[in-house]
């Protein structure tokens, strides 16, 4: 028993340790909580630290100066603070949002309208109309660059039941080129048939029955864009592509 | 060129010991405006204490809590050395969530160590009054 104590002290003595030596993970600005530390959104937008690692961190966070940054959208998880729209993708002066002088450019991958607790610094191509903000500069290869990385972050956010800006693609500016999200038309839902008697004794189930739960579908329309690769443009055809959407639930967010 | 007067270099340590505040009344006068700014915004602060200033390399520190989270302030010789203790400030915050802050020659720590502020905004009011 006392051998087993002793060892039980030991471990615990190096976790301290561990801990103390640099367990943390570096945040700088509001972030979301995983729901095993309380889920909702951490308030702190000074550089802080916490003993939970970021959620979804792959499409989620950048890392400036060793700090990880949240990019995605707060309102999603509960942020009440001052807030605004924006709608496609566009870039982020990290530097600006945090509020120092080491240059860092960033590139927000959600498509449609979405929600950033700040607003876009001066000199940003970002047009204001409708309520949101539309970029309407050249991409350059690193955002191009960085699509396959961060493009998937609109699959964290699907199943997230939340409130989105209320902007629709008709208004974009003319210079304006991007993902256009457009509401399908409802589903159909087959019920279930009932179960069919022949004769008094036997019951014999119908032989084929399928359910369908209402799914709302989104068409996503690419139109025309530009990007800047070694300093060349190449125009995107346009193509449309259809994404089947699960029902919202929460999301268990908790990768710890 | 003027003759130099002997006096200078003395008057001018005097003056630089005056701006840095040293760890006497200075860091003090230093901790009261902190105060007075988390005051302010409507935090709760309790009295603020010396502190061991060596796990933080300061010439002083002084600690309390502040709307229930744990704060230490210390005082450096230079904002290098303010900076150069950063690291140490993240270490002492231990299992907890906090935050170790440099504003000039001063190094705030913050600690959530009794997890009152699970949603930071305590701690975010500390350290907004803090930077202002």
């Amino acid at each position: 028993m006392r051998t087993y104590l002793t060892a039980l002290a030991l471990v615990c003595a190096l976790a301290s340790v561990a801990i103390a030596d640099g367990k943390h993970h570096r945040f700088v600005g509001i972030h979301p909580v995983p729901k095993g530390h309380g889920g909702g959104l951490c308030h702190i937008e000074a550089h802080h630290v916490h003993l939970y690692a970021p959620v979804d961190v792959k499409v989620q966070y950048r890392v400036h100066d060793g700090w990880h940054h949240f990019v995605g959208d707060p309102v999603a998880y509960g942020w009440e603070g001052p807030k605004h729209s924006y709608y496609g993708h566009h870039p982020i002066e990290i530097h600006a949002v945090v509020g120092d002088d080491h240059e860092d450019t960033a590139y927000c991958y959600l498509e449609g309208p979405h929600y950033h607790a700040w607003a876009p610094p001066p000199g940003v191509q970002l047009e204001l109309r409708g309520g949101a903000y539309w970029y309407v500069g050249d991409f350059p290869e690193a955002y191009a660059t960085g699509r396959a990385t961060y493009d998937p972050i609109d699959v964290v956010y699907q199943p997230i039941r939340y409130q989105r800006p209320a902007v629709t693609v008709e208004v974009a500016p003319p210079n304006w080129y991007g993902v256009a999200v457009v509401a399908a038309p409802p589903p159909v839902v087959v019920r279930r048939p009932p179960p069919v008697r022949a004769g008094v004794e036997v019951v014999v189930p119908a032989p084929s029955v399928r359910v369908e739960i209402a799914v709302p579908t989104v068409s996503i329309g690419i139109g025309a864009g530009v990007v800047v690769q070694g300093g060349h443009r190449h125009k995107h055809k346009r193509k449309h592509k259809h994404h089947g959407r699960k029902r919202g639930h929460d999301r268990d967010d908790d990768d710890d | 060129m003027a003759p130099r007067s002997p006096l200078a270099p003395v008057l001018a340590l005097s003056i630089a010991c005056v701006a840095c505040g040293g760890d006497g009344d200075g860091s003090k006068t230093s901790a009261d405006a902190v105060v007075a700014a988390w005051k302010a915004a409507k935090l709760d602060v309790s009295a603020l204490t010396e502190v061991d200033p060596k796990p933080y390399s300061a010439t002083a520190c002084r600690g309390g809590t502040v709307s229930g989270v744990d704060v230490v302030l210390c005082s450096y010789g230079s904002g290098e050395d303010a900076q150069a203790a950063e690291e140490l400030g993240l270490a002492q915050i231990g299992g907890a969530t906090g935050a170790a802050l440099v504003r000039g020659t001063r190094l705030l720590v913050v600690a959530d160590r009794r997890k009152v502020d699970p949603s930071g905004r305590t701690i975010d009011a500390i350290t907004k009054a803090w930077k202002k």
